[in-house]
């Protein structure tokens, strides 16, 4: 009986995994299907990684994403980080309207969030563009930073701050030899969290991207609406190998899986 | 300087960049938009607007707009019943039954479909949903001869699309607190003559809520504002409130028709949320 | 804790410093201002201006960089140039349209005596009171084409020449239609006899519209997912545009015939304006020449397939059995059309809803 479960239960997680990876797979077999118009069977070509090294728009997008994820990672993870420690390890006044305020951009549909950043962007001048992008991306990413970091803080609480200053370190001793080495984790897949937020974010791009400056979700919608080409396919193959490669490597270095 | 205005100090300057930035990201464009609900044009362009209540009226007026805020809400429904169907037993196996290494790596496995464009998934979607598709031509393979499927344009489409974009979310956050269940309570449990489905009722599911609870927070909300997936699988099926929302922002200049729906919009998933606080507050903690 | 007890802090400085060296190169890239010697163009894509032979001929002959920004809808387009002035040059408004952006001030005006082959337009589409407001000229009439339907040719032999064939049950769930509410509205009104622009009786219009329930299979937004779903069979007979029906035939050969019907089809033209705080008129002035002469036009047809263009002298000089010379050429045909007008805001914003309570009632 146990087998049977051990069993039932190792074919679920590879069928729930067969369903999430299904589409990333059709996607990277169709990078390299010589088709256009995604005629089966399929004929391996290399034409549209060509293609894509041609295509200057779709590259600039791509970098635009990625340059934009980049800023957005630092910004909002030092943010985050930032307030997650005055949650975690200070009681005051109004931390409960705080920590509700972080509900609004995760829970007002991003459609909202983002033509009001339009209306307003546009009104006082800021305009659109990368800024106003990066504004609504940290946006985004705070909450997710707060609560992730936070997690980790709750989850090791004071009492190593604590005894340190007991044995006499100073505050800023205390923070960089025993509160970073222990919020690391949590401040690395905050900040994982964060690009990918920033990286996947197409809704608020959409309405925010200035003329000539888009990110690659923006650009990829565009190609849907006006003409689709596999190039997308060639880059979003590219772009999930590149991934892997980096969460592999942090991997590495941290475990997320939990300690247990 | 004390003690108490050295830690408010502390306070203050550790939180106000973070919040600062979200008033003028958040809270100030949103009260921009509630302004706008309220105008008869958008003000732009040499544009005379006035005040009126007539966007919100619009609402009131037309059925329509009644039949989609209901259409958004019963998707969203649905996908989150989805997320959390496929999502906990999958989170819990991993958490439960799963260990070492191998944990680890489906962990990773999981997470990693963030990383690759949601369009591109979404794209990927039509080819294998649609007639003479992926499914289409595994289901001749095996049944040659057998009616077409052809998934594609339906609703069933839009929330498989949506389902396989948030599962991981919901995978995520029941794992979170799943892992965190510690095993000599389960243990105690079973030595205390309990049956394995008794212990997963009333010790692991119930220690489970917070997890669950904040799945369906962030899956049900961007579900019920979505356009981009209605739009690509659902063809004529995918009109949502999301999608005339767009509309009026990307088809014709009625901004302030936009804000307003927006706002009932809004408004209908605070509500919901309102309905769900106790019990949210007490299983969601934030820091 | 055991996993951080003699580890070394070497990876993470190591990952933060590198992402902290990232994001300044990023500033700097990004915020880096553009260079002189530029012609933005706003287009849709793909649509001629884009055509990499053109622009290299272009960049070549003046010296200038081409850079192109595209839109996916009309308002998009204004709202590009309402936003952001001072950013473009040229801007692809249909005629339907200019009124509207020289109204709100983000359109100049155009000298004709510098674009070349001025004088060789069909002066209908030259001397258009769409173009020419208040005495001066807002836009270059372009190239023009006609929405109607198109049909599979293999799968249906003998041609349907009535607007009713998308209403026709033998056709249900075969038909394709573009989700776009203004053109719903004109067709339907076309359908019930009416002037598609202000139809006087939208209660008739509405009727209509729901009586496609049946019909239609999916909407379609582009040209190329025009083509994947004729391709995969997914429609049988879909309102399209002539142009692209042309292109259809020639670049993918897919089997494709074009249809003006009796009762009248959509008519419309396209013409190049320049914005108002153009960075580079001179420039501007002759790509819009460029794009009006027949050495671009004809080649670009040739190799791509293009709507009519204005130029009635490039026209001529297409092959006799060119799709637009034969579908297009027709006088006759032509005579049925009835051409997009310019409608106000309010006007807009009720076909859209006529259009979204229809799709809503299609969901139902």
């Amino acid at each position: 009986m146990r087998r049977g479960w051990a069993w039932a239960i190792k074919g679920y997680l590879a069928v729930v995994l067969g369903f999430l990876y299904l589409p990333i797979a059709v996607m990277m077999v169709m990078a390299f299907n010589q088709s256009s118009l995604y005629e089966l069977p399929v004929r391996f070509d290399t034409v549209w990684f060509e293609a894509l090294a041609r295509n200057d728009r779709l590259l600039r997008a791509s970098l635009n994403s990625v340059l934009l994820a980049l800023a957005n990672t630092v910004v909002a993870t030092v943010l985050g980080t930032m307030a997650a420690l005055a949650f975690a390890r200070y009681r005051f006044r109004g931390r409960t309207l705080l920590q509700l305020l972080l509900f609004p951009p995760i829970t007002i549909p991003w459609l909202i969030i983002g033509t009001s950043m339009l209306v307003l962007f546009f009104w006082i001048g800021i305009g659109r563009g990368l800024h106003a992008m990066l504004l609504g991306h940290v946006a985004l990413s705070l909450p997710y930073v707060i609560v992730v970091v936070g997690a980790r803080l709750k989850s090791f609480g004071p009492a190593l701050e604590e005894a340190a200053a007991t044995l006499g370190a100073s505050p800023w001793q205390t923070f960089w030899r025993v509160s970073a080495p222990v919020m690391a984790p949590g401040v690395v897949a905050a900040a994982l969290f964060a690009f990918a937020v920033s990286f996947d974010q197409f809704v608020i791009s959409y309405f925010l991207a200035a003329p000539g400056v888009s990110t690659l979700p923006v650009e990829i919608y565009s190609a849907i609406r006006k003409g689709f080409t596999p190039e997308i396919n060639a880059v979003s193959t590219i772009i999930i190998l590149v991934s892997m490669g980096i969460m592999l490597l942090v991997a590495r270095f941290y475990r997320f899986g939990g300690e247990r | 300087m004390n003690l108490v205005r050295r830690r408010r100090l502390a306070v203050f300057g550790l939180t106000a960049p973070a919040y600062l930035w979200l008033a003028l990201t958040i809270l100030l464009p949103l009260s921009a938009m509630l302004f706008f609900s309220f105008l008869t044009q958008a003000p732009f362009g040499g544009r005379q607007a006035e005040l009126t209540l007539g966007q919100y009226g619009a609402f009131l007026d037309k059925a329509f707009y009644r039949t989609l805020a209901w259409r958004s809400l019963e998707l969203g429904f649905y996908v989150t019943l989805g997320c959390v169907a496929i999502g906990y037993p999958a989170a819990l196996a991993l958490a439960k039954y799963v260990k070492g290494r191998w944990r680890e790596a489906l962990f990773l496995l999981i997470v990693l479909p963030f990383w690759s464009n949601a369009l591109v998934r979404t794209f990927s979607w039509t080819m294998v949903l649609r007639g003479d598709g992926l499914v289409d031509r595994m289901v001749q393979a095996v049944f040659p001869g057998a009616p077409s499927f052809g998934l594609l344009f339906t609703y069933p489409a839009i929330v498989v699309g949506l389902v396989h974009s948030f599962v991981p979310y919901m995978i995520l956050t029941c794992y979170i607190s799943l892992q965190a269940i510690d095993d000599s309570l389960i243990e105690a449990a079973r030595s205390l003559g309990a049956s394995a489905w008794a212990v997963f009722r009333r010790v692991v599911l119930p220690l489970s809520l917070p997890g669950l609870y904040a799945g369906v927070v962030l899956i049900f909300v961007p579900a019920i504002g979505s356009f981009m997936e209605p739009r690509i699988l659902g063809g004529p099926a995918g009109i949502m409130l999301g999608t005339v929302i767009e509309d009026q922002f990307t088809v014709v200049f009625n901004w302030p028709l936009g804000a307003a729906l927006s706002f009932i919009l809004l408004a209908i998933v605070l509500a919901i949320l309102a309905l769900a606080y106790p019990l949210l507050r007490r299983n969601l903690q934030v820091a | 804790m055991s996993e951080t007890k003699g580890r070394s802090r070497a990876p993470t400085i190591a990952i933060v410093a590198a992402i902290v060296v990232a994001a300044a190169v990023a500033a700097y890239v990004l915020l880096r201002p553009s260079a002189p010697g530029e012609l933005h163009v706003l287009n849709w894509q793909g649509y001629g201006t884009d055509e990499a032979w053109a622009v290299a001929l272009f960049e070549e002959r003046h010296g200038v960089k081409v850079i192109h920004d595209n839109f996916n809808s009309e308002q998009e387009m204004l709202t590009k140039l309402r936003t952001s002035p001072g950013t473009y040059d040229v801007v692809l408004i249909n005629s339907a349209f200019t009124e509207q952006a020289v109204a709100e001030g983000v359109l100049q005006p155009i000298d004709s005596a510098k674009i070349a082959n001025f004088a060789d337009l069909s002066p209908a589409l030259r001397d258009s009171p769409r173009f020419n407001i208040d005495g001066k000229l807002y836009g270059v009439a372009w190239v023009w084409g006609v929405t109607s339907f198109a049909y599979n040719t293999d799968k249906i032999a003998s041609p349907p020449d009535s607007i009713e064939t998308l209403w026709d049950p033998q056709y249900a769930g075969r038909i394709g239609w573009r989700d776009d509410a203004v053109e719903s509205v004109s067709l339907a009104a076309i359908a019930t006899g009416q002037d598609m622009n202000h139809p006087a009786d939208l209660d008739k219009v509405r009727e209509k519209l729901r009586a496609l329930k049946p019909q239609i299979k999916t909407f379609w937004s582009s040209e190329d997912e025009w083509n994947k779903h004729f391709t995969a069979g997914d429609f049988d007979i879909a309102v399209y545009w002539s142009g692209s029906a042309a292109r259809s035939k020639k670049a993918f050969n897919l089997p494709v015939a074009f249809v003006i019907p009796k009762e009248g089809a959509i008519g419309w033209f396209d013409g190049l304006s320049i914005a108002k705080d153009a960075p580079n008129p001179a420039a501007a002035h002759a790509f819009i020449g460029f794009m009006v002469s027949p050495e671009f036009y004809v080649r670009w047809d040739n190799e791509v397939g293009a709507p009519a263009s204005a130029n009635a002298a490039a026209n001529n000089q297409l092959p006799a059995d060119a799709f637009n010379r034969v579908v297009l050429g027709d006088a006759a045909a032509l005579e049925r059309l009835q051409f997009m007008a310019p409608l106000t805001d309010e006007e807009r914003a009720k076909y859209l809803e006529i259009w979204e309570e229809t799709k809503t009632y299609f969901a139902q």
